[in-house]
């Protein structure tokens, strides 16, 4: 599954260390996976094991200390017009209403739109992430899982082919989240042309329930734990999936395995599904 | 909220109304001053000011910029009426030095042509002192916090260099520069200059990496950056160095004015003082007050619509 030719996003031994106090402190060690074009591939780990590490380096701003991450085959240099962004902390500019925000993304990821269309696609998307009536409202008179919803909007309103999420649904409510998350299939699965998405999660059905595969870190410094592909057909119905005795049984088989980490399970057949 | 929310009891039974009325009764205790009085001018002032404040009353829609107007007029009544009571009624002071405000407000009236000059120069060399440092500062701390915030080290000299009181530039200024306007300018320049530059350095040292990261996320430019990302997040730092430096120019200027100018406000004070007209002296002073307030009511208000999204 490591770097085959074909890959959008391929990350090679990749290693990120910060520089502390008493020396480097290892984030991410030794990670090899890619990211097929228009492959959808959640992140999943325990709390500090590298996840927000491993996107500022596909998004651009920060730079591998080991191995590569390349994007179209070329090393990432910087952040691109190529992908839309949404990070953990929500982060809106707090001067610019919640379209102003939306418009802003679109402006500078589409720089041949019109202003009038530019504003045009910032309502329609405000309108898909159900905020159309806080448009004209600043961050600071939203709440938490709205800020992060006009984050959604914005990155998802640049149409950009990569789409890198940060734990984007954490702050939000049990039944937007279902909503978000049926709107970002939507919007993924019904292009033309599939967007390639890195998504992280802590939750393991939403990471089931989005994912063509499922990358599983092991805790600090991270590695790559197992790269699990998921075997269901899209597009997916959420009631009858949930319900149905292959999830369950997937999902137990996933949950155990996250939680036996580091338990020196030997690598089980069943994980090639 | 409509006008009709607010109930006629709050909108009209306040303690400046009251006020306003002991003002008028008292204007008829005896007099106990041998110089004539103009008792009308002061009334007149206090009429024109009830009638702003019934205005205010019957138009305003919120509460609380209702209470701070009628605060302010029930303050000036108070004053008024402690002024009347100690000159004019009970001749407490120096009627030389003191004079009851009916004369001053009649000596205002009178030199409003002439003060209206002293006016128009002292806040045209604020301006132009203000604006060239506030053009000067602006981009010039952008560009330093900018460079600071990657690790450039200039940032620590223009530190240095505003710790430095600005008015020990003024004998090298009149040195150097040729009229009293040019070094005023100088002076006011300097003033503004550091304290707006510094509050531009921190405020963009401070703006919180995610909102830097999230325009470079989004391949913004580098004059998008600077000046529609970092100069909006630094912007309620910057407006507080603004308003120092505004302080400190007036501060500046009015000393300036009282030391070496043939106009301005601390001239018209300074030379009347000096001639013994303490009327004008206090015409003056009353003159001051009301300019610098009113220039920092709009410098609030600017402000305020600056900062609508906090
Ligand atoms: N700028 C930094 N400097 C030093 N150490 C850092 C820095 N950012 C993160 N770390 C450390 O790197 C490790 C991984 O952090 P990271 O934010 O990637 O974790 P995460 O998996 O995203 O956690 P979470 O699920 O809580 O968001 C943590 O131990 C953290 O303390
Ligand atoms: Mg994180």
């Amino acid at each position: 599954m490591t770097g085959s030719r074909k890959d959008k996003i391929i990350l090679q031994n990749l290693t990120v260390s910060y520089e502390e106090k008493g020396g480097l402190f290892t984030a991410l060690d030794d990670i090899s996976f890619g990211v097929a074009d228009g492959e959808f591939v959640s992140v999943i780990g325990s709390s500090g094991c590298g996840k927000s590490t491993l996107l500022s380096v596909l998004e651009g701003l920060l730079r591998p200390s080991g191995g590569s991450a390349l994007i179209d085959g070329a090393p990432i240099s910087g952040p691109g017009p190529d992908r839309g962004v949404v990070f953990q902390s929500y982060s809106l500019f707090p001067w610019m209403t919640a379209r102003k925000n939306v418009a802003f993304g679109i402006k500078h990821a589409r720089r041949e739109l019109k202003r009038a269309e530019v504003y045009r696609i910032a309502d329609e998307y405000l309108e898909k992430v159900g905020l159309s009536d806080s448009r004209g409202r600043y961050p600071s008179r939203l709440s938490g899982g709205m800020q992060q919803r006009v984050a959604i909007a914005r990155a998802l309103a640049m149409d950009t082919d990569i789409l890198l999420m940060d734990e984007p649904f954490g702050a939000v409510d049990a039944k937007n989240r279902v909503q978000l998350q049926e709107m970002l299939l939507d919007l993924w699965g019904h292009e033309a042309r599939r967007k390639t998405v890195v998504f992280i999660t802590h939750d393991i059905d939403e990471a089931i329930f989005l994912s063509d595969r499922v990358v599983m870190l092991t805790e600090s410094p991270g590695r790559v734990y197992r790269d699990i592909h998921v075997p269901f057909p899209r597009p997916r119905d959420r009631s009858g999936l949930l319900g149905s005795s292959v999830y369950v049984e997937f999902r137990r088989d996933v949950t155990a395995l996250f939680f036996g980490d580091k338990t020196g399970e030997t690598e089980d057949d069943w994980v090639k599904i | 909220m409509s006008p009709a929310k607010l109930s006629f009891r709050t909108r009209y039974v306040r303690t400046a109304n009251l006020l306003f009325a002991i003002f008028l009764l008292i204007q008829f205790l005896p007099n106990r001053i041998s110089k004539a009085d103009a008792p009308g001018y002061a009334v007149g002032f206090a009429v024109i000011a009830e009638a702003a404040l019934l205005c205010a009353s019957a138009l305003a829609t919120k509460k609380t910029g209702l209470c701070l107007i009628a605060d302010i007029a029930a303050f000036l009544y108070a004053l008024l009426i402690a002024w009347t009571l100690a000159t004019a009624k009970f001749n407490l002071t120096k009627e030389m030095l003191f004079p009851p405000p009916g004369i001053v407000f009649r000596q205002l009236a009178e030199d409003v042509p002439q003060l209206g000059r002293h006016i128009g120069s002292s806040l045209a060399l604020i301006a132009q002192g203000y604006l060239l440092a506030l053009a000067a500062a602006l981009p010039l701390g952008l560009v330093l916090g900018y460079s600071a915030r990657i690790g450039n080290a200039a940032a620590y000299v223009a530190k240095f260099l505003g710790a430095i009181p600005p008015v020990v530039y003024i004998p090298y200024g009149i040195a150097l520069l040729p009229s009293f306007r040019s070094v005023s300018v100088l002076v006011i320049f300097l003033a503004s200059f550091w304290p707006i530059l510094a509050a531009t350095m921190s405020g963009v040292l401070l703006v919180e990496r995610r909102i830097v990261d999230s325009a470079r996320v989004l391949n913004v430019g580098r004059l998008t950056m600077l000046f529609r990302i970092i100069l909006s997040a630094a912007l309620p730092q910057i407006l507080i160095g603004c308003s120092q430096g505004l302080t400190v120019s007036f501060i500046l200027l009015t000393s300036a004015e009282m030391i070496g100018a043939r106009s301005g406000m601390g001239f018209y004070v300074k030379n009347y003082s000096d001639l013994g007209n303490y009327t004008r002296t206090i015409v003056g002073v009353l003159v001051v007050g009301i300019v610098i307030s009113a220039v920092f009511f709009a410098f609030n208000k600017l402000q305020k619509f600056l900062l609508r999204w906090r």
